[in-house]
């Protein structure tokens, strides 16, 4: 484990900076609730719509659908973008999966003798339950 | 003992992640509890149906919008804010990173780049402030939510959406928008949560993001002692690892490969783009899908309390050992499950 000593010293951010920004933060956020809902206290309820029912029904009146081109092409755009990045965080998944695999082979295994072994800060898993980087 | 590592974020920034990370949390559950209500009808109703959800969705949107505008306001009138900016800038490391990680994956290279290790270990000196990973976490969640907050208020406001668009399906097709920018964001946080939970070497919870600098010793090594690796071959991997990873691993996939299709097939909540309203889960297999996504995000929800939980013992830990020192200069304490500290170790 660790001495306190050995605590760096660290320039964080000043408390006033914090009050000041907590203070915007708070504010700008009230302003952006009075925008949005004024003094009403009120929620509404979600319902599903059905336009395919015939000869009416809930949400029949929802026919004319999108009509504004604009809104349309970033929907489109939305999409496009949710399935690049996605095959994209994929990627970055199976990269750290792999990453991670080999990284585990560089370690020890579990049970193997720990008398040299370290924790990931320093400290020693000599004693415990035996695992290194794990735990508290 | 630990799984600290290097520390990196001040007091400040680390707990800005915790609440930034349990807002956002409570907005996913929500959000995609509506858009993916027949794939999610249980948490719809376990929130409180479909007042509370909107509820919740709100209350929380709010939150958000403060918490955004602290963390910007913060950048720009500190010192500390201002001097970070240069350092979460894309850079040819970062592209390096990335190309060594693949290397790395192959056999090709012996060790992640600096810009790419999590571990820091002996080698803490290389690691700049943000890895490759980090300043895309920072830039794309920066987009995303600064976007989702805008259209979020927009939704709210009815007055101001109508203002904008003229018919009422238009007007909800700027909710279908909404929730699919936030896919997005959803896929990078499932993946956040794996990155940051399976690493080996910190498993089951990479602490840096909830342990200030402040509180994590910098010197560990020998002083005369050059090392040439992390030191990683000196850990033990836990013996839990193997098979939690394996199974986190393959939830943290298909969830993200179901919500990406629910989002494709079944955005329509309330109004698809082309009011071809599909209705009812499509698919079981999709069904099954979306919710292990969202049992990897209350994974991460838990782990992120965890880690409050072992900033909150280290601390202990911390005060523990400063106790009698500075009162005898006798041996520091340790609790029972804690290995005694000697620092003829560090």
């Amino acid at each position: 484990m660790t001495n306190t000593e050995d605590l760096p010293e660290v320039n964080g951010y000043s408390r006033v900076s914090v009050l000041v920004s907590a203070v915007v933060g708070l504010a700008v956020a009230a302003l952006a609730l009075f925008w949005a809902q004024g003094f009403r206290l009120g929620y509404e309820s979600l319902y599903r719509v059905n336009p395919s029912v015939e000869g009416g029904g809930i949400g029949a009146d929802w026919v004319f659908g999108n009509t504004i081109p604009a809104l349309d092409f970033l929907i489109a755009l939305i999409h496009a973008a949710d399935v690049i990045l996605g095959a994209f965080i994929l990627v970055m998944v199976f990269i750290h999966w792999a990453a991670f695999q080999r990284l585990a082979g560089k370690m020890r295994e579990p049970g193997e003798d720990t008398s040299e072994a370290v924790a990931a800060d320093g400290g020693s898993p000599a004693r415990g339950d035996g695992q290194g980087g794990d735990g508290a | 003992m630990s799984n600290l590592d290097h520390g990196k974020f001040t007091r400040v920034t680390t707990l800005f992640h915790s609440l930034l990370g349990l807002d956002v949390f409570l907005l996913f559950f929500t959000g995609y509890a509506i858009m993916f209500n027949d794939e999610l009808w249980w948490m719809l109703t376990l929130m409180g149906g479909a007042s509370g959800v909107t509820a919740i969705h709100r209350i929380t949107g709010i939150g958000l919008v403060a918490l955004v505008i602290f963390w910007i306001t913060l950048q720009l009138i500190s010192s500390t804010g201002r001097s970070n900016f240069s350092k979460i800038l894309p850079a040819k490391d970062d592209v390096d990173a990335f190309i060594q990680d693949i290397q790395f994956v192959l056999g090709r290279a012996d060790e992640r780049h600096p810009s790419a290790r999590q571990f820091a270990g002996y080698k803490a000196d290389e690691v700049p402030l943000l890895s490759y990973i980090g300043k895309g976490v920072v830039f794309i969640f920066s987009i995303e939510l600064t976007l989702l907050a805008i259209s979020g208020l927009l939704i709210w406001s009815k007055t101001g959406l109508a203002a904008m668009f003229q018919t009422k399906a238009a007007a909800m097709a700027f909710v279908t928008f909404h929730g699919l920018l936030g896919v997005i964001m959803l896929m990078g946080v499932m993946f956040h949560i794996f990155e940051h939970g399976m690493h080996p070497a910190f498993y089951p919870v990479e602490t840096k993001a909830f342990i200030p600098r402040s509180m994590v010793p910098e010197h560990h090594g020998d002083d005369d002692e050059e090392p040439d690796t992390t030191g990683i071959e000196r850990l033990s991997l836990s013996p839990s690892w193997r098979t939690v990873s394996t199974i986190f691993g393959a939830m943290t996939v298909i969830g993200i490969v179901s919500v990406l299709i629910g989002s494709i097939f079944d955005e329509g909540y309330p109004v698809p783009r082309e009011l071809a309203i599909g209705g009812g889960p499509s698919s079981i297999l999709l069904t099954i899908g979306i919710n292990l996504g969202m049992v990897v995000l209350g994974v991460g929800l838990v782990l992120s309390m965890y880690g409050n939980v072992l900033r909150i013992r280290w601390e202990q830990q911390l005060e523990r050992d400063e106790r009698p020192a500075a009162a005898d200069g006798g041996e520091p304490q340790t609790d029972g499950g804690q290995p005694e500290s000697d620092d003829s170790e560090n």
